[in-house]
């Protein structure tokens, strides 16, 4: 299973939808051994047909043994909504090896597209930004909207700077219905900006969660000797030295991953740190985690 | 240790170059992309400058090549020699060949001297032979073969040339900056006080070269000489002609000496005269017989002492007949001939018979019975009568035309053929008269005349005659004596009169020195001078123009000049005392008398105390040059110090730091390729 999900056999396959069928089915797959989650398919109930019902959700062969006509209910059936924030800033297409942080962010987003759709029967919504909302799929659970958000995941590049105030400001007037919003970046603004830009994504009962998705050469630089590093936003140069990018530079990040994490959890929201050379099931298990506590 | 050139130690700042390059190395290496900066901090020291210098090994050779390049071209040296090497030095032995050597042993002295400083020299030391005389010549190579420097010395006699020792000091000048090397320079000579300079800074020594006298012969020896000879070089008419001769004597005793004057080889005259105790007397020979043409004539001591080359007193006289020259003049002027004719007859010579008739005789003249012909101030000349006097110019004649108040008023001179563009009477400005301005010294007829400036000038006549010769030219830039050939002949144009009228030159003693230089000059006699000194030279070709073969025959009878200096030669020095027969480019025959120069009679040598303040000026010279011990003897020349230059050693290091550098940084190079 952890083949499956491993970020460069992913890198592999070309097609998204592919990827986040093969990346839910083998979690999933690991999931059944499991007793703590279950999925909107497992069956939970038996309720009597209301006028009004969904006739697709009828039992049909109790229908034929007791003439009577159930509705079958499964976990998980309560509607949802997730929303899906991908940064698709320049930053975001550094790759110290062949999976990109953009990526990175397709594969996990994709999945939980997949998951929350065909497994969830979650509406699916889709925000691609840079430093303006470049891309917007409004949540829906019809029937061919996985593919729309995947086209749009497809098609997401790496361009501009990053700022998270306007497009999540743009984004609250979606926000209708309670659901999640997932925010995928590499976060690289002072954590009290970024919490402060993500916590109004919270009203209407919205849990939050960001995931900050670095690649290790920016957690652990290996550089030999001096080198002259070019910001992929900017454009702006800087010689740096090995003594520094070993020492001073890995405090620098280290506390600013913490806290990120730190901010976030005092304002009540979620936060992962995700390299791009790790699996991908710690996004959904952390989806599934929050989509349980719902429940 | 000391630098020749410290100033190339500068170069040393050059290894800032390699260090930058290390350094800038490190931030050449290749950009790379980052997500972001924005947990950098580019105003952190240790963020950006600081860079670390890698192949430090690589970066020391390339320090050490340009440290040792910047060390060798300064010129590093060690004073006192090397270990296992001799002192490096170049021995220059300098003989005195001149005239005074003759005197006693004193040449043999000096040879024996120079051969045992050879003798004493080490063997790897390079050495010199110079003979110094009128001139310094150098008889070898600068080589370390006793057998040829030997041989060398062996070959130098005394010469008749004057000795100077101010030749030496240039001597070693010439030496010094032609070698890097200390020189000791050591002279071997009588150190005549006559040889000294007046100016005692023309026997400094350079720096870098140690002077070692060795004084030959007796501190004073006497001599006797015929010291001068005042003899007219031409003469037409022996019973006016007076020789005067002077007889001194050089740390002589009072003494009667006899003094002969002989005329081609046979003995007119003698006559004895007293000469006081290291004095001198005068004789006078009068009315002596001379024959027609060059004749050699001398005047000597009989008997004559040990130097006998100066105990006579050789010249040269021509005889010949008076020339006839022709003054013309207008009719009513009656002075100016008069003037012109006494000036030519109280010359002392007087060898000019001139003839003075009015324009109007002209015509009736036969011009080929006159040396040259005068036109004072003549107007309207015929065209017959100026077409004679050009085809007589033409033909070798010389014109002398003089243009006061009557011929400026024509439009050109005559003969001259030159347009006259103006006149100016002085005497109508304020000034009232013009002053001659500036004189050709080389100019035979002005030239060397002195009191121009005393001369006044009231009348001018202004011509335009650009490719002329000017002699004369008054303060305004106005020529006043011009000169150009015209054919075989000359012409020449005072552009004022001979008469008061125009000049006041007939009123002042000048005018007298100057109507005979023009007699003399027209007459072509020229100014020959009856006697020259040993190291005079000759002209062998006064016309330029002319490209004829030229030949010298010597005292000794033979033919010095080669085809080559036949050819081509101009001047020749005269080697030796005697009569040399000429033979000029334009086929003439000439003699002349070569003298020994009498400063070399003089045999007084130098006074100890000047010698011992040029050797202490000598060492002073080579102290603060290079830190070195005067040392005098020969002997002492193998242990005297001298700096020695560690250029040579510094260059074979730089070549090993260059090998190191190349091999080392290739081997770094590798190491990229590889890791690449």
């Amino acid at each position: 299973m952890q083949n499956l999900l491993d970020p460069k056999v992913l890198n592999a396959i070309s097609g998204l939808d592919l990827v986040a069928a093969t990346v839910v089915d083998g979690f999933v797959a690991g999931l059944h051994r499991s007793a703590d989650f279950g999925f909107s398919q497992e069956f939970a109930e038996y309720r009597a047909y209301a006028v009004g019902d969904d006739l697709r959700h009828v039992d049909w062969n109790v229908y034929a043994r007791s003439d009577r006509a159930y509705i079958k209910r499964f976990h998980g059936e309560t509607n949802s909504q997730l929303m899906l924030l991908v940064d698709a800033s320049s930053s975001m297409g550094f790759a110290s090896h062949e999976v990109s942080k953009l990526s990175y962010v397709r594969f996990i987003a994709a999945a939980l597209a997949y998951l929350a759709t065909r497994r969830q029967r979650d509406a699916t919504g889709l925000v691609v930004f840079g430093d303006t909302v470049r891309d917007f799929v409004p949540p829906s659970s019809r029937q061919g909207h996985l593919q729309r958000v995947l086209a749009s995941l497809m098609h997401a590049q790496p361009l501009q700077t990053t700022s998270y105030a306007a497009p999540l400001t743009h984004l609250q007037a979606f926000l209708r219905r309670r659901g999640m919003v997932v925010v995928m970046s590499d976060f690289y603004a002072p954590p009290a900006d970024i919490v402060r830009a993500v916590t109004p994504l919270r009203i209407h009962g919205n849990e939050v969660v960001l995931f900050q998705v670095l690649d290790p050469e920016e957690l652990r630089p290996t550089v030999d000797g001096s080198s002259m590093l070019i910001d992929l936003e900017t454009g702006a140069q800087l010689e740096v030295s090995e003594d520094y990018v070993q020492g001073r530079y890995r405090e620098r990040i280290d506390a600013h991953v913490a806290d990120l994490g730190r901010e976030a959890r005092r304002a009540g929201i979620g936060y992962h740190l995700l390299q791009t050379n790790q699996p991908l099931d710690q996004a959904l298990l952390q989806y599934l985690r929050l989509r349980t506590g719902r429940d | 240790m000391g630098w020749l050139a410290p100033g190339f130690l500068l170069g040393a700042l050059t290894i800032a170059v390699p260090v930058w390059l290390h350094l800038l190395k490190q931030s050449a290496s290749r950009p790379r992309q980052f997500s972001s900066l924005m947990l950098f901090e580019p105003q952190r020291r240790s963020t950006t400058r600081r860079r670390r210098i890698d192949h430090w090994l690589l970066l020391l050779l390339r320090i050490a090549v340009l440290l040792l390049l910047a060390t060798a071209f300064a010129e590093p040296f060690v004073r006192g020699h090397l270990p296992g090497t001799a002192p490096e030095k170049l021995l220059v032995l300098a003989l005195d060949d001149s005239y005074s050597m003759h005197a006693g042993t004193r040449m043999e002295d000096a040879r024996r001297e120079a051969l045992k400083v050879v003798d004493a020299k080490p063997r790897d030391t390079q050495a010199q032979v110079v003979a110094l005389g009128s001139r310094a010549d150098s008889l070898t190579e600068q080589v370390q073969d006793a057998a040829m420097l030997s041989t060398a010395i062996r070959g130098i006699t005394a010469t008749d040339a004057r000795g100077s020792l101010a030749l030496l000091a240039s001597l070693a000048r010439t030496l010094a900056a032609g070698t890097r090397m200390p020189i000791e320079l050591h002279l071997f000579s009588d150190m005549q006080a006559t040889g000294l300079p007046p100016d005692f800074n023309e026997l400094r020594m350079p720096p870098g070269v140690t002077l070692v006298l060795h004084t030959v012969g007796a501190a004073v020896t006497p001599n006797w000489t015929v010291e001068s000879v005042a003899a007219p070089s031409q003469v037409w008419d022996p019973t006016k002609t007076r020789i005067v001769a002077t007889v001194a004597g050089f740390g002589t005793p009072e003494a009667t000496r006899s003094v002969i004057l002989s005329i081609n080889g046979r003995t007119v005259s003698q006559q004895s005269i007293k000469v006081p105790a290291a004095g001198r007397a005068s004789v006078v020979f009068a009315s002596p017989e001379i024959p027609y043409g060059l004749v050699r004539a001398s005047v000597q001591i009989d008997p004559a002492d040990a130097l006998g080359a100066d105990d006579r007193y050789d010249f040269v006289i021509q005889r010949s007949e008076r020339v006839h020259g022709l003054f013309v003049h207008q009719g009513s002027d009656t002075s100016t001939g008069l003037y012109f004719r006494s000036a030519l007859e109280s010359a002392a010579d007087a060898a000019v018979a001139l003839e003075v008739v009015t324009a109007d005789q002209l015509k009736n003249r036969d011009l080929s019975a006159y040396a040259f012909v005068v036109l004072s101030d003549v107007a309207g000349l015929a065209p017959a009568v100026e077409q004679r006097l050009s085809t007589w110019v033409r033909a070798g004649g010389r014109l002398l035309l003089s243009a006061g108040t009557a011929a400026a008023q024509q439009k050109r001179i005559p003969v001259f053929d030159a347009p006259i563009v103006g006149s100016h009477d002085f005497t109508r400005d304020d000034i009232r008269f013009a002053a001659v301005a500036a004189v050709d010294d080389a100019y035979a007829p002005a030239g060397a005349l002195s009191g121009w400036q005393g001369i006044k000038i009231f009348y001018v006549t202004r011509v335009d005659a650009p490719q002329a010769q000017v002699g004369l030219r008054l303060a305004d830039q106005t020529p006043l004596l011009l000169e150009k050939p015209l054919g075989q002949g000359r012409v020449l144009l005072f552009a004022t009169g001979f008469d008061r009228l125009t000049t006041d030159l007939p009123l002042h003693p000048q005018f007298v020195a100057f109507v005979d230089r023009l007699g003399s000059y027209l007459s072509g006699r020229g100014s020959r001078l009856s006697a020259l000194t040993v190291g005079d030279s000759v002209n062998l070709r006064p016309d330029a123009a002319i490209h004829g073969s030229v030949d010298v025959l010597a005292p000794d009878g033979s033919h010095p000049l080669d085809l080559r200096q036949a050819a081509q030669v101009r001047t020749w020095p005269l080697p030796g005392a005697g009569f040399y027969a000429l033979t000029l480019a334009d086929s003439r025959h000439d003699l002349v008398a070569a003298n020994v120069s009498r400063l070399e009679s003089d045999l007084a040598q130098a006074t100890p105390d000047t010698l011992k303040l040029w050797k202490a000026s000598s060492a002073e010279q080579v102290a603060q040059s290079a830190g070195t011990t005067t040392v005098t003897t020969a002997a002492a020349i193998g242990r005297k110090e001298s700096a020695h230059n560690l250029w040579w050693y510094a260059m074979c290091l730089v070549l090993v730091a260059v090998v190191a550098e190349s091999l080392v940084a290739s081997r770094y190079l590798n190491t990229l390729r590889d890791s690449s």
